[in-house]
């Protein structure tokens, strides 16, 4: 016990959390006179997951795409599609941030890349500043539910070493994600339209504008279709779906498109692999720290304890909202996953709750803890890249707050939604 | 964030050490894209396939992993709460570094001493990983990438003590 204070302590002054998990891992076995070389044992399991290899395949052709020209294309193509519509360069931005985060595993890239395009247009059509600001920062985290956005793997892998009656697979993640994404799509889409300039000028339709945009981005285009019928198709597994994507990008940015020249690679490379390296390092300890979990019974042993209180499954979700809010605005998404997902996995499951669900129940409720003041990471990282105070961030994004936490709870208590595409 | 300018002013091998690790993050990237697709390729159009290839690709993702993570550890780009320190006062501020620098230092230290025990091991069994490939080998990632975040961590700690209590009197 003092030394989960303790853990929990030095996690709050910064301490690197694979140490954390490690380290619990670490007194977890040495408590139960476990031979602490098991730990070295299940950080290897890593090397006998085949759906691992995905992540940074899928990571490396996200880097590739976020550095070409391929944002300012997305962007272009939507604004021909989608401009006409009243609210309509706001429900660009929202598709777009929301296809490339997907691609990009939501770490922030998002708002860099396609929020210095979008910032300036949005504000020339007349949108207020605060909303502006507001809609960028939000649509830094859309898309997470969108397959093969890398949280939603994560949550595969992790669900995977719990050992269920139906164990969680990756495809139907990716299916069971689409629902709840473009619900919230649709929700601040109408949001948008809501909040649209006044007097704005209808865009006409611009079919010459639409062929030469569709022309453009005809190398990227096939790619989520690549992707999902290849997948859905039966021709290819996750991993192999994420290194078709990652040849294909190379090829068409570098040697079709050429705005990536080959001595840019190595850095790609690098801070890409600097992204994987700091999740397998923490998904490495997490397997250690999770069997220990699993062979105390500790999961068994809280649902035990919290079934005295809590009888039914609707309170159970009302309380675990509440938790993954509160958590989501303390951890990143990928240490809070292989950290609390291998606890209340079996709780939930005991409460009678799908296992996909329970994954879009989380991943929605960190989507929202990314810009949940006062820490949220995307709220910091659009102060720095708008050069805003974040207080005036944090104002500018509780509309859109308040909107997604009507998503989430609409995720949460209305299970087909997540699950009508699976069965 | 503290960028990678130590690299610059770094101690010759350790420079080279860097060197090295970015070296082969291309290396194993790019031989996993073209594993992979090879594989693919292989296996739908030409209906063959090397066995040695799928657990060559797992083991691949370990090491690219581990090695990603020690340049993680470098570029001080771990994954860690900072919601606190950043409302520290400076002294405070680096009192809490050194002591999480020494806990995380302490943590993958134990895991290195583990894992030398464990790979030591697996090398006088003569355990076989596929394709005859003795075990150990790949599995020493595990000691050495343990063992290199945990003198990283370890130097950064006694860097920031000096700065803090040594140069400050002075």
């Amino acid at each position: 016990m003092i030394f989960a204070v303790v853990l929990i302590l030095l996690a709050l002054l910064g301490a690197p959390l694979f140490s954390i998990i490690g380290g619990s891992a670490l007194w977890g076995f040495h408590s139960s006179e476990i031979d602490l070389q098991a730990v070295t044992i299940e950080i290897y399991r890593l090397a006998e997951m085949p759906v691992l290899l995905a992540i940074p395949l899928f990571t490396f052709a996200g880097y590739v795409l976020g550095e070409s020209q391929a944002p300012t294309r997305l962007v272009r193509l939507t604004n021909a599609v989608l401009g006409w519509m009243p609210g309509g360069l706001a429900i660009v931005s929202l598709i777009a941030c929301a296809l490339f985060t997907a691609f990009t595993g939501a770490s922030g890239v998002t708002i860099v890349a396609l929020g210095a395009l979008l910032y300036p247009a949005l504000k020339q059509a007349g949108y207020s500043e605060r909303f502006n600001l507001g809609l960028i920062t939000t649509s830094g985290s859309l898309g997470l539910l969108f397959a093969p956005s890398l949280p939603l793997i994560l949550y595969g892998v992790v669900a995977q070493q719990v050992t269920l009656k139906n164990p969680v697979s990756i495809d139907d993640l990716f299916l069971a994600g689409i629902l709840p994404g473009l619900l919230m799509v649709a929700l601040l889409s109408g949001w948008s339209i809501w909040n649209q300039p006044r007097g704005q000028l209808k865009k006409k339709v611009d079919a010459k504008e639409i062929f030469a945009a569709l022309k453009e981005s005809a190398w990227e285009l096939p790619l989520p279709l690549l992707i999902l019928g290849g997948i859905y198709g039966g021709y290819v597994v996750v991993s192999e779906a994420a290194a078709v994507t990652a040849v294909y990008v190379l090829v068409v940015e570098v040697f079709i498109k050429r705005e990536i020249r080959i001595l840019d690679l190595p850095r790609i490379i690098r801070e890409s692999m600097v992204l994987v390296g700091a999740i397998i390092i923490i998904l490495g300890v997490s397997l250690a720290s999770t069997n220990y979990l699993v062979d105390a019974e500790i999961p068994t042993k809280l649902f035990d304890a919290i079934r005295t209180h809590i009888d039914n499954k609707w309170t159970f979700l009302i309380l675990l909202n509440l938790f993954l809010l509160v958590l989501g605005m303390m951890l990143d998404i990928f240490s809070a996953l292989v950290i609390i997902i291998p606890i209340i996995l079996p709780i939930a499951v005991g409460y009678g709750i799908h296992p996909i669900h329970l994954g879009l129940i989380f991943l929605a409720n960190m989507q929202l803890g990314y810009f949940t003041p006062p820490v949220g990471m995307n709220l910091f990282i659009a102060s720095y890249r708008f050069n805003r105070p974040v207080m005036e961030l944090y104002v500018a994004t509780l509309p859109f707050f308040f909107i997604l936490l009507v998503a989430v709870l609409v995720i949460t208590y209305w299970p087909a939604l997540s699950l009508a595409l699976i069965n | 964030m503290e960028d990678t300018n130590a690299q610059h002013t770094a101690w010759g091998p350790v420079r080279f050490l860097h060197h090295v690790e970015d070296g082969l993050l291309v290396v194993l990237l790019m031989s996993m894209i073209l594993l992979a697709f090879g594989q693919i390729i292989l296996r739908n159009f030409l209906d063959t396939g090397f066995i040695w290839i799928d657990p060559l690709l797992r083991v691949m993702v370990l090491w690219i992993g581990m090695i990603g993570a020690l340049v993680a550890t470098r570029e001080n780009k771990q994954i860690s709460i900072d919601v606190l320190t950043r409302m520290l006062p400076p002294l405070l501020k680096h009192i809490s570094r050194i002591i999480t620098r020494l806990f995380a230092a302490t943590v993958a230290g134990i895991i290195a001493w583990n894992s030398i025990l464990f790979v030591l091991d697996e090398w006088s069994v003569g355990n076989k990983a596929f394709s005859n490939i003795p075990a150990w080998s790949l599995e020493s990632i595990i000691p050495i990438g343990f063992g290199i975040i945990a003198l990283r961590y370890l130097l950064e700690a006694f860097s920031d003590i000096y700065r803090v209590f040594v140069r400050r009197r002075a």
